[in-house]
């Protein structure tokens, strides 16, 4: 029963650290005080988008293509193919998207960030930093956060390009029960701007949690370069629980009560 | 990257395939320890995450979103019917496969790197025992068949996840049960257990590879671990849309809504 206890409070402890480093970070960021490294902060967000748009792209386009099959499957099943494209504008839109967008930070974004913050604190790069002045954590965590809340928006609503396209051809192409005009009819009949924009919203908390993580992790790496590597996998858990928890509470919030659907009562 | 080192490694990926399928079957048998091991360091490490995962997704994707749309057209008792599509067929499957990769094969990535940058594979091999046989066997096997077993665990919590929304709508449980046993078939079944148990596979083969040829000093592990993760993604989901897509064009009657 001890035992249980001391692990409990360890981790609340964890916990409690983590909150506050990641509290520190989005106060710099929203007191404007990153603003000093705005140059690094356009660096950042010119890596991120050379090196994982294309990644987030593709899995967003593969998962686009199986809510595509699904739909098309389920919908001839129950009698009516031609709307297939319900299916795929609530799987695309409102939730696989959004968690196909997660995965893919958390395994590129996030663990990139662990390794390479977790390699600069093993050399003592960071050290270097606060020992030169720089103050380590707006330079290297806050501008990062920055660069993700400047372009990670638009890798998402590509992405969400990607997913359409792919139940498209998927749909109309690949199964082919439903006309191309019948399809796109009842695609965007069920869907709005809303959705998009909450759609947006939960990606994009998905990617704040990630990015924080990720700093966290990287920052605090100890244990030489066996280290890094065990601070990538452990990031990867704690990410992986949170995408999948961020999602839920996301439909429950934006959908939970209001299907938003233009039929019914 | 350039094109052709892809290849290259997606080439290398598949020899090491080849050769852990062959150097298992191939007698003597010195596997069973570290089996045993990874299998239940596995099965420690992936259990809470897992369970959090799937009722979370089966909750929030397929229960919420369908049940706010067939309560459009007063069908709830459909529910049922549609988490055998959604939770046996699709998402059971590949949370298992998200969780394992990102949880226990990044760990296998991260340990496997670290002994190749202490040079401890090197020195295994000088000693006469194959890193292969004695490394990536054991791990090969141990995820193939936890991950398989994790989809009977993801199956059950994701389905509890719909009878939470199930209940969240205050529609009685009787009509959610009878819709899944009738729609739910053997085919559904095992086509979700071959999926898992092949994803087991992917993984096993991506993390332990991505281990293995880790190099650069303090970043290249890390690097590795990133790399895996990310080609363990694309890889599961690349499969998943073609093993579904056969699956469904070849077996029409589990196409069949009763």
């Amino acid at each position: 029963m001890s035992a249980i206890s001391t692990k409990g409070s360890g981790v609340l402890e964890s916990a409690g650290v983590l909150m506050r480093f990641c509290g520190r970070i989005l106060g710099e960021v929203y007191s404007l005080k990153v603003m000093k490294y705005f140059g690094e902060a356009l660096r950042q967000a010119g890596i991120l988008i050379l090196s994982s748009t294309i990644v987030i792209w593709s899995l967003t386009f593969i998962i686009g293509l199986q809510c595509g099959i699904e739909g098309a499957y389920f919908n001839r099943s129950v009698g009516s193919p031609a709307y297939a494209g319900v299916f795929a504008a609530w799987c695309d839109l409102r939730e696989l998207v959004p968690y196909s967008f997660g995965y893919m930070m958390a395994a590129k974004v996030g663990t990139g960030i662990v390794a390479e913050l977790g390699s600069m604190r093993i050399s003592d790069e960071i050290d270097a930093l606060e020992v030169m002045g720089v103050p380590s954590m707006t330079f290297l965590c806050s501008t990062k956060l920055l660069a993700a809340w400047m372009v990670l928006p638009f890798v998402y609503l590509s992405g969400v390009g990607a997913g359409f396209l792919a139940s498209y051809l998927a749909v109309v192409q690949q199964i082919g029960e439903v006309s191309s005009g019948g399809y796109q009819l009842i695609f965007w009949m069920f869907q709005n701007p809303p959705d998009l924009i909450y759609s947006v919203i939960k990606g994009m908390t998905m990617a704040t949690a990630i990015v924080l993580v990720g700093c966290y992790y990287g920052y605090n790496a100890s244990g030489g370069p066996v280290g890094v590597g065990t601070a990538t996998a452990k990031s990867m858990v704690l990410n992986i629980v949170l995408v999948h928890i961020i999602g839920m509470l996301g439909t429950q919030l934006f959908w939970g009560a209001n299907p938003n659907a233009p039929i019914g009562g | 990257m350039p094109a052709k080192n892809l290849l290259e490694e997606a080439g290398d990926m598949v020899i090491l395939t080849g050769k852990t399928v062959v150097s298992a079957i191939k007698p003597p048998y010195p596997y069973g320890g570290e089996f045993v091991s990874q299998f239940l360091f596995a099965l420690k490490l992936c259990w809470f995450p897992l369970l959090i995962s799937t009722v979370a997704f089966g909750y929030g994707a397929p229960g919420l979103q369908a049940a706010n749309f067939l309560v459009l057209f007063g069908a709830i008792d459909r529910l049922g019917g549609f988490f055998v599509l959604a939770s046996i067929r699709e998402f059971a499957p590949f949370v298992t496969a998200i969780v394992l990769a990102g949880v226990a094969g990044t760990a296998i990535t991260a340990d496997l790197g670290a002994r190749k940058i202490r040079e401890e594979l090197d020195a295994l091999q000088v000693l006469g025992v194959d890193p292969i046989k004695n490394l990536v066997v054991p791990r090969f096997l141990a995820l193939m068949l936890v991950t398989g077993l994790f989809d009977i665990y993801a199956l059950l919590f994701g389905i509890f996840g719909g009878i939470v929304a199930t209940l969240v709508n205050g529609a009685p449980l009787g009509p959610f049960w009878a819709t899944f046993f009738t729609n739910a078939s053997t085919v559904d079944l095992w086509g979700s257990l071959l999926k898992t148990t092949l994803y087991g596979a992917i993984i096993a083969i991506v993390c332990c590879y991505k281990g293995m040829t880790a190099s650069g000093g303090a970043e290249g592990v890390g690097r590795a671990v990133n790399q895996a993760v990310v080609i363990a993604f694309l890889g599961i989901f690349a499969f998943n849309y073609v093993f579904t897509q056969t699956l469904l064009a070849t077996h029409p009657e589990i196409q069949v809504i009763r």
